[in-house]
């Protein structure tokens, strides 16, 4: 990975809001083509900020971005969000049209497509997000699941090769986070970057392989999600909580069972109950 | 596009002689100016009530803020300046401009400089029914709300392509309606959810209300009214014999 170049490269990159607000303070950061990574960290740490400095929706006032090599500095948003597609967390701010497949049009009319290729767009993203049966329906009157589908499909549907989720899962059910899961899955076998904010340690432990953790403006740590996630003094900085095996691994360890430092995943902790589940009954057997 | 000129009307807690009066004097300030910024379409008397606002802005401490509203205004500034000249004259559009910047700033220091808690108890010492009063202040709290709102909605929307500055009038015009929809809605989504909120926690239970706060008008209050009184009554005189006024009054430019 690091023989490649970086498709995203942030260098020294830091903003300050008109109120005075230091919102990044010299971050620093290479993202990779089809990589998938989570940037966590308390409310206010500057990660939307940071998100919004991708597509040129923030100027930064110091240090430069990278996509694809060059410098975004003198792109229109226009141009950039070709690039990189931001779903925000309020699907209720971007619906506006008078139906699902005008609301899906709408985001494709910057592409200057033909017709048909525009036509056959709409089909496959309506067919993709399993919204053709609200084809004709107001995007006002979808539930809350359903809002949230259009308005990631709307993005989607440009065909972006850079996907940032400002809190995906959030608000959402059981059912439409493996939705999205397997969104993001499909995404990345298509070769998409994905940059994923979050609070859900959970969700960021389980399925995305690096994270970057940010406090007051800064990254503080950047790395493999299992190392990153099971950092008692980082999690602490960042006001999460640590993953729920990591728990339970400290808990077990207080209960005086022997050699856990390397369990990290679920599957590790099963392994080493059933081993030891066995070699208890060996043992009662043995009496 | 920012919506950062907004908070040219968000209140600024501050400790100047502006901000210690009694927000009725300064409501009654921000009437009392648009009002005599109605009266005139010429340039001299409206660039006098103009001038007389800066030092209340100075003695505010507030310059800042008040640049950033007149440079909000900008847009609908050059609007105003292209459509009169063109049907009218360039001088009736200056004392537009002039008007429109009279009215914006009064407000805007009415804005700046009263508390929303103090607005809805000067409205109900003012005999105003307490649902009204209280109404008002709300919606006066939820102007950077709103504000901050339309920002996320245009950086959602510029975020699949949309652009903002289009060629013509009427696509401008068009190219409103995917950031007034979702704000419009959602304004009246948070109004239901207030409602809600306020009726699950008694709102309007009891008809007596007893307040923890009082406020009242002291001598300087009472200094400013008059001053306001005074420049109103000058204003109408001025207004009623206009055409007896020296000629410097009637200025206009040659074109």
């Amino acid at each position: 990975m690091l023989n490649k170049l970086p498709i995203i490269s942030i260098k020294e990159l830091s903003y300050t809001y008109p109120n005075s607000t230091e919102a990044l303070r010299n971050v620093n950061m290479n993202i990779y083509e089809s990589e998938l990574i989570g940037i966590m960290g308390k409310n206010g740490a500057g990660k939307t900020t940071l998100i919004r400095t991708l597509n040129g929706l923030i100027q930064p006032t110091k240090g430069s971005i990278f996509i694809n090599g060059e410098i975004i500095k003198n792109k229109s948003i226009a141009t950039l969000s070709k690039e990189v597609g931001i779903i925000f967390q309020n699907p209720s701010h971007q619906l506006f049209a008078n139906s699902v497949e005008e609301e899906i049009k709408f985001s494709l009319k910057s592409l200057n497509l033909n017709k048909e290729e525009l036509n056959f767009r709409v089909d496959k993203i309506l067919k993709d997000f399993n919204l053709e049966k609200y084809r004709k329906r107001s995007p006002l009157n979808l539930s809350g699941g359903e809002s949230k589908k259009l308005a990631l499909a709307s993005i989607i549907c440009r065909d972006p090769k850079i996907l940032v989720f400002d809190e995906p899962t959030l608000g959402q059910d059981a059912k439409e986070i493996n939705m999205f899961i397997n969104l993001i899955k499909n995404e990345r076998k298509k070769g998409k970057t994905i940059i994923i904010i979050t609070h859900n340690v959970e969700f960021a432990f389980e399925y995305i392989p690096r994270i970057i953790l940010m406090t007051e403006g800064q990254i503080i740590a950047d790395g493999p999600t299992s190392k990153v996630l099971n950092n008692e003094i980082l999690i602490e900085k960042t006001s999460l909580i640590l993953p729920q095996t990591r728990q339970f691994v400290m808990k077990l360890k207080e209960s005086g069972f022997p050699d856990l430092d390397n369990l990290i995943s679920k599957n590790q902790i099963i392994d080493y109950l059933m081993k030891f589940i066995r070699k208890e009954k060996t043992f009662i057997k043995g009496i | 596009m920012s919506l950062e000129f907004l908070n040219a009307f968000k209140f600024m807690k501050k400790e100047t002689l502006l901000h210690k009066l009694d927000p009725r004097v300064k409501l009654l300030f921000a009437i009392i100016y648009s009002i005599c910024a109605l009266l005139f379409t010429e340039i001299i008397p409206l660039l006098i009530i103009f001038l007389s606002l800066i030092p209340l802005v100075l003695i505010g401490r507030l310059l800042k803020q008040w640049i950033k509203s007149i440079y909000g205004l900008s847009f609908l500034m050059i609007f105003i300046i292209i459509l009169n000249t063109l049907f009218l004259s360039l001088t009736f559009a200056i004392a537009m401009i002039l008007r429109i910047i009279i009215m914006v700033s009064s407000f805007s220091l009415f804005f700046l400089t009263v508390d929303p808690n103090d607005l809805a108890l000067s409205l109900i010492s003012m005999k105003i029914p307490y649902e009204f009063a209280f109404s008002f202040s709300l919606a006066f709290r939820f102007v950077p709300t709103i504000a901050k709102e339309a920002q996320n909605i245009i950086d959602a929307q510029q975020s699949r392509g949309y652009e903002m500055q289009k060629r013509g009038f009427v696509n401008q015009i068009k190219n409103l309606f995917p950031l007034l929809i979702p704000l419009i809605i959602c304004s009246i989504r948070r109004a239901f959810n207030v409602a809600e909120a306020l009726e699950s926690r008694a709102f309007g239970s009891k008809k007596e209300r007893s307040y923890y706060f009082t406020i009242k008008y002291s001598l300087k209050d009472w200094i400013f009214t008059i001053y306001l009184l005074l420049f109103l009554i000058s204003f109408i005189t001025i207004r009623f014999f206009f055409n007896n006024m020296p000629e410097f009054f009637m200025w206009s430019l040659p074109v």
